[in-house]
């Protein structure tokens, strides 16, 4: 097991950042962990990290404990932390020469090392530059290389895209993919459909409590709002409504006029349940005109919605 | 070790990279050599009771820039740190707080060390030129250095509790003074209630008043008990300094 999380607990000056949570990671995985702001996602990497010691539960890297067996733990560990922070003053290839060596990486393979990590993120252009004059799209990737210059078994990345433009999300996406076959990634971010490309697994924390741990098709299949149908019939409501009441897995119906006697319904129904062909047919034998029948999976983020802002 | 030594590289690059500590060398290079100069003047025109060595290296306005060195040195080395963040990088790779917090005291110690050896340089050459003419007074000479280093590692240790207290250089090199300022102060306090009821005050005189260790020390008169306070209390400091980034890290 890579990340093994046992009923973990921090509390600050009696506010309850991360409340008991528990979950395991296997290692080859790639999880993406959501929450809004102040969820605790930052905090609970940071106990992860050995940064900040649990109030109470425990944690485990790669059968390390976090805190009473902190060095072992962190050698496994490749952690961007949120914002990225770095050395303003040092130049990006000494910067991470200096992090490779105090990382544990033998003195002979630094340099091999340095270079391949400056290769991967694409750092080749800025390798002599200051740090502090980079854009934040050139800091965030050497925050990358630098959580993966030792080969870390683990990567935790804390919204490793935050405030990067379209194309560079892009580029950090598709490199996240090309590190998964190497590495266990743990990473947070805001962006949905970025989890929903590049992560098998989906753990949603609110408020300090997990609220969802599953793959993403899963949580929305599982969704409440899960499938809405929409259909527009040159039918008015009341002989529409009357109809439809009648098939059992329609929950709820909703219609507005849109014009030339069209009608536009909009249909909750049942998880699972396809009522498609059903109205096709009701429409055909009632000789309705149709012009428009299609079903909406939930994405992640109505996942996202629903279990972060119902009270 | 191998840690240590490369966080300790690192402390020393930033140190030797950075323009305000050669600005720092150069001026103290000027003051040195000043003060040397200034008294070898002045013991030609006339005897003195105090020696060469005395005289450079503790000139009437030593105390004005003595205290303000520390600060200037350790200002940068936590407040920067916290500042930036990169306290979070640093303990989550795998490396011990007291480690970093040794790193940077001790490229501070080899910076401050490194401040006053132009002065040997300018004694090196006074008796090469001199061909044995003058005579340098060892003993003083090295009394001077060693108290200078006690002191030294005592006030920098302080230095790096300010520092590490704000996430802000000015407020740590105001704070860093402050307390070196403090710490001398009491110890002119009690020479000055020595004054008043000599015998029963000179025990802890001699224990704490760093102006009174100045004076013995640079006559040649080494004694060990001022040198033990400054390196145990230098010690207590670090214990200290590591407490409060542990608790600002943590703050629960
Ligand atoms: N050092 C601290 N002292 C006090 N409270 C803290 C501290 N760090 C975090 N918190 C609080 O803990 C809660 C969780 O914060 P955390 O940074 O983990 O959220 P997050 O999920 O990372 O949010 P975001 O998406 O905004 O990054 C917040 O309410 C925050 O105010
Ligand atoms: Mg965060």
């Amino acid at each position: 097991m890579m990340i093994d999380v046992q009923n973990l607990t921090k509390r600050f000056a009696g506010r309850t950042a991360v409340d008991g949570i528990s979950f395991q990671v296997q290692p080859g995985e790639i999880v993406g962990f959501l929450g809004p702001n102040g969820a605790g996602k930052s905090t609970t990497m940071r106990m992860l990290t050995g940064y900040l010691p649990p109030t109470s539960g425990a944690a485990c890297i790669g059968g390390h404990d976090v805190f009473h067996d902190s060095l072992k733990a962190r050698r496994e560990i490749g952690f961007m932390p949120e914002n990225v922070p770095l050395y303003e003053d040092m130049r990006v290839a000494e910067y991470l020469t200096f992090r490779a060596a105090l990382k544990g990486v033998k003195i002979r393979e630094v340099r091999s090392s340095v270079e391949r990590a400056m290769e991967y993120c694409g750092l080749g252009e800025v390798r002599k530059k200051m740090i502090g004059t980079l854009s934040k799209g050139f800091r965030q990737r050497v925050g990358l290389a630098d959580a993966l210059v030792h080969r870390p078994r683990l990567l935790i990345l804390d919204e490793p895209t935050n405030g990067l433009d379209p194309n560079q999300i892009r580029q950090v996406r598709s490199l996240i993919a090309q590190l998964a076959g190497e590495h266990t990634i743990l990473l947070s971010t805001h962006i949905l459909s970025e989890v929903e490309m590049s992560c098998r697994r989906v753990i949603i924390i609110n408020k300090g409590t997990i609220r969802a741990d599953d793959t993403p098709e899963a949580l929305a299949e599982n969704l409440q709002s899960s499938g809405t149908v929409t259909v527009e019939l040159q039918a008015g409501p009341e002989e529409v409504s009357e109809q439809i009441q009648g098939m059992g897995a329609v929950r709820r119906l909703a219609s507005s006029d849109v014009g030339e006697g069209w009608h536009r319904y909009e249909l909750r129904v049942e998880p699972g349940e396809e009522i498609r062909v059903e109205l096709a047919e009701l429409a055909a034998a009632r000789h309705w005109r149709l012009r428009e029948l299609t079903l909406h999976r939930a994405t992640l983020e109505d996942v996202f919605v629903e279990l972060t802002q119902r009270e | 070790m191998r840690t240590f030594l490369i966080l300790l590289g690192k402390e020393l690059r930033a140190f030797f990279l950075s323009p305000v500590a050669w600005v720092v060398l150069a001026l103290f290079m000027v003051i040195t050599g000043q003060s040397f100069s200034l008294s070898i003047g002045l013991l030609r025109e006339k005897p003195s009771d105090f020696s060469i060595v005395r005289w450079t290296f503790f000139p009437q306005w030593f105390w004005y820039y003595y205290f303000f060195l520390f600060p200037l040195i350790t200002m940068r080395l936590f407040a920067e740190e916290q500042r930036q963040g990169t306290l979070e990088s640093l303990l989550t790779a795998p490396v011990r707080a007291w480690q970093v917090l040794m790193a940077k005291y001790t490229s501070a110690v080899i910076f401050y060390s490194v401040l006053w050896l132009p002065a040997l340089l300018y004694f090196g050459l006074l008796h090469w030129i001199m061909r044995g003419e003058v005579e340098i007074p060892l003993g003083a000479l090295g009394g001077s250095y060693l108290i200078l280093f006690a002191t030294g590692l005592f006030h920098l240790a302080l230095g790096c509790l300010a520092s590490a207290l704000t996430r802000n250089q000015i407020i740590a090199a105001i704070l860093g003074y402050a307390l070196i300022l403090l710490h001398f102060l009491a110890g002119t306090f009690l020479m000055y209630l020595s004054q008043e009821n000599p015998d029963r005050m000179r025990p802890v005189l001699d224990q704490a008043v760093t102006m009174r260790h100045m004076d013995y020390f640079t006559l040649g008169l080494i004694d060990s008990r001022p040198l033990t306070y400054y390196v145990s209390g230098a010690i207590l400091i670090l214990v200290l300094t590591h407490q409060v980034l542990e608790y600002r890290r943590w703050k629960a």
